[in-house]
């Protein structure tokens, strides 16, 4: 099969599960909703570590800012109209992106995972200070968005805000399709192999590096601003450690340097935890905690490696 | 084969009736993670109620849907809403710990008719989020303002206010400022000091340098206080005579053992002392005690939780069991009764609790330590509240 049309069957198959979903789950689209915002941001996550092999433990400050830039736009400069906040957010993301890329990329390994740290460190404390403008630890309220399109309003079952996410993801996948694919796609790829011998070649890695930050930057922004839009509020969990850490250990479920293991890991975590916590609010974190022990004990490769496994030796055996 | 479709068709028609008789109350907390005691408390609170006044009011029996928010997390929040709203059918929305959770949900409820009662979340602005929003906590605004009016009547004349640099500590800052140099007070210094500051020795120096004669301070309750009290004991400021006045954050109840000797002598005002004198909290110490399961637990936000559940009987009372979210809020609206904590009331203007605040100081009484009421500030409206 040719590219063009194996990823158009991907494409097909990701708008048929959203299908499926919208139908199987008219009350629970907010949820969903919010599993395609957290979504964008693994697939951000993704891009740097996956792809490029930058460690990283700070991948919410990219997320937060789109969120904030679009928050702020929303209920400090009455710019209301959905799709200008969502360029608004990737706009931030990416400037976040490539700035605090600067900072992450001077160290390597330990002192990398360091520097991201306090990058977000440094973020959440001053969204923190800057109460004025982000609300502080009470959050950003007053976000208002217009309907979309001038014609579909954001309703209480969150239709408007389920299809707008679905669409804005499937584009943002074809694009990362295209992007990792591209000549700069597999000269980060060398990079996270070896970046002394990518050096050699004489293809430069630090700036390469930078460029692919902004384009993750814009995808978690676009999350934040999804985010914003669909929730109202922005709080600072949105800028935290904690949320980037889940991200990491949701790539890490779905299978690293993978478009669908990002978004697998993302949907298969949130969506479980939802669960789980409805079931039983009160000791749920113990069940999660020690299914994630059993996930990576077992499929060390994530969701995505297993079922890989799983095929290979499925078509071995037939043959 | 018609006969069958009716008697389906009647079944049907039974069961939803059924169905309508039972309302929901969807109740959203932090019941796993480091505040789980918090959650823990509310749920005593609702627990308590109702093992006082039973489970059903008129012919509706009331059912209880928890759900767990363990800490701020407003998108996170506003799907559970969202979700115990359209897919649980809940009638009524409580809970909310936290001012950005609280937030979150209050834009969902017009089109939900549903009404919200908070049971702590204690920002000034969160009333006027949604008009179905009732709140039966109290706000930072509201606690903390008091004690300005204690420390000019003590004839202090300098102070030093120190808070944990977020919402409900800049708040609280706030309100003691506003009120103490409106009292002719002076502030020397006012500090805002990290979330996770863990030494409070360097911070206890700094007192010390300003020369002022009290400190005014605001920790969320939980670990940060013990190390602030301890600290403030050890660097021998408590010895030197300078005062420490706190909101009640400062003092609640599960941490006063740990608190000890150290405490002892603290001044906080609050809105609910677990040692309030009257036969109305006696009932409610009881069998939220019971609830919890261990008396040394029992806090602040079971009170929010039981008046709340309160409130919102007299809401299905008022509607007779009816989905009608503008009735609901409207009914409750000037509403008074006398809660464990003292006579309370609604604010029509605000729908947020009108209550007494106390002056507490902490004391050693029947071999346990106890926030001991000893001066009390009658039906306090919020003063940080402003009109939208």
């Amino acid at each position: 099969m040719s590219r063009p049309i194996r990823d158009l069957i991907a494409v097909l198959v990701l708008a048929a599960v959203a299908v499926v979903l919208f139908f199987l789950f008219p009350t629970n689209l907010a949820l969903l909703t919010r599993i395609v915002a957290v979504m964008l941001l693994v697939l951000s996550l993704d891009l740097v570590t996956g792809f490029a092999g930058v460690a990283t433990l700070g991948h919410a400050a990219l997320f937060g800012a789109g969120a904030y830039a679009a928050g702020i736009a929303a209920a400090k400069f009455g710019i209301t109209d959905p799709l200008l906040m969502l360029a608004i957010g990737a706009v931030a993301g990416s400037v976040a992106g490539a700035l605090s890329s600067l900072v992450i990329l001077r160290g390597h390994g330990l002192s990398q995972l360091v520097l991201s740290i306090a990058v977000v460190q440094l973020a959440h404390e001053a969204a923190n200070k800057l109460s004025a403008w982000t609300g502080g630890s009470d959050g950003l309220s007053g976000i208002a968005p217009s309907a979309l399109l001038g014609m579909f309003r954001f309703d209480l079952f969150g239709r408007t805000a389920f299809i707008m996410a679905v669409v804005m993801l499937l584009l943002v996948f074809v694009i990362l399709r295209v992007v990792v694919r591209s000549p700069f796609g597999m000269l980060c790829r060398g990079i996270k192999q070896d970046p002394t011998r990518v050096r050699a070649m004489g293809a430069p890695v630090y700036s390469t590096l930078v460029k692919m930050y902004a384009i993750a930057g814009a995808v978690a922004g676009l999350g934040g601003a999804l985010s914003a839009i669909a929730t109202k509020v922005v709080g600072l969990d949105s800028l935290s450690f904690n949320l980037s850490a889940e991200a990491l250990v949701m790539l890490v479920l779905g299978g690293t340097g993978k478009l669908f293991g990002a978004m697998l890991g993302a949907l298969v975590f949130v969506w479980f935890e939802d669960r789980i916590s409805a079931i039983n609010p009160f000791h749920w974190l113990t069940v999660v905690g020690v299914l994630l022990v059993a996930v990576v004990l077992f499929a060390p490769n994530g969701l995505t490696g297993a079922a890989e496994a799983i095929w290979k030796r499925l078509r071995r055996a037939r043959s | 084969m018609k006969s069958v479709f009716l008697a389906g068709l009647a079944l049907v028609l039974s069961n939803s009736v059924a169905f309508a008789d039972t309302i929901k109350i969807g109740v959203v907390g932090p019941f796993s993670g480091p505040a789980a005691l918090q959650g823990k408390n509310f749920q005593a609170g609702i627990n308590a109620w109702l093992a006082v006044n039973g489970n059903t009011i008129g012919d509706d029996t009331i059912e209880v849907i928890y759900r767990d928010l363990p800490a701020p997390d407003p998108a996170q929040s506003a799907a559970l809403t969202q979700e115990l709203i359209v897919s649980e059918g809940v009638q009524y929305l409580a809970g909310y710990y936290y001012t950005p959770d609280a937030m979150a949900a209050a834009p969902i409820l017009e089109e939900g008719n549903v009404p919200m009662v908070v049971f702590n979340a204690a920002t000034s602005a969160i009333v006027n989020a949604s008009p179905y929003v009732v709140r039966t906590s109290f706000t930072t605004w509201q606690t903390s303002t008091p004690m300005a009016a204690v420390a000019h009547d003590r004839g202090i004349k300098k102070i030093i206010t120190v808070v944990s640099d977020y919402g409900p500590g800049i708040d609280s800052e706030t309100a003691f400022v506003t009120g103490f140099t409106a009292a002719g007070g002076e502030i020397v210094e006012s500090v805002r000091m990290p979330m996770n500051t863990n030494d409070f020795s360097p911070m206890m120096q700094r007192i010390k340098d300003s020369g002022a004669e009290a400190v005014f301070a605001f920790l969320p309750a939980g670990p940060a206080t013990l190390g602030f009290v301890q600290a403030y004991v050890e660097n021998g400021l408590k010895d030197a005579g300078v005062t420490l006045l706190a909101p009640g954050d400062l003092t609640q109840e599960p941490d006063l053992a740990a608190l000890g000797d150290n405490a002892l002598g603290l001044l906080t005002t609050f809105h609910y002392a677990v040692s309030h004198d009257s036969p109305e909290n006696a009932a409610f110490v009881a069998s939220a005690t019971k609830a919890i399961g261990s008396a040394s637990e029992l806090s602040f936000p079971a009170v929010g939780a039981y008046d709340g559940m309160y409130v919102i009987s007299k809401m299905i009372e008022a509607t007779g069991g009816n989905q009608d979210a503008a009735a609901a809020v409207e009914a409750v609206k000037g509403l008074s009764w006398i809660s464990p904590r003292g006579p309370v009331s609604i604010n029509p203007e605000n729908r947020h609790i009108t209550q007494n605040i106390y002056l507490r100081e902490v004391a050693f009484e029947d071999g346990q330590y106890i926030n001991k009421e000893i001066q009390t500030f009658e039906n306090q409206v919020d003063p940080g509240w402003k009109a939208p």
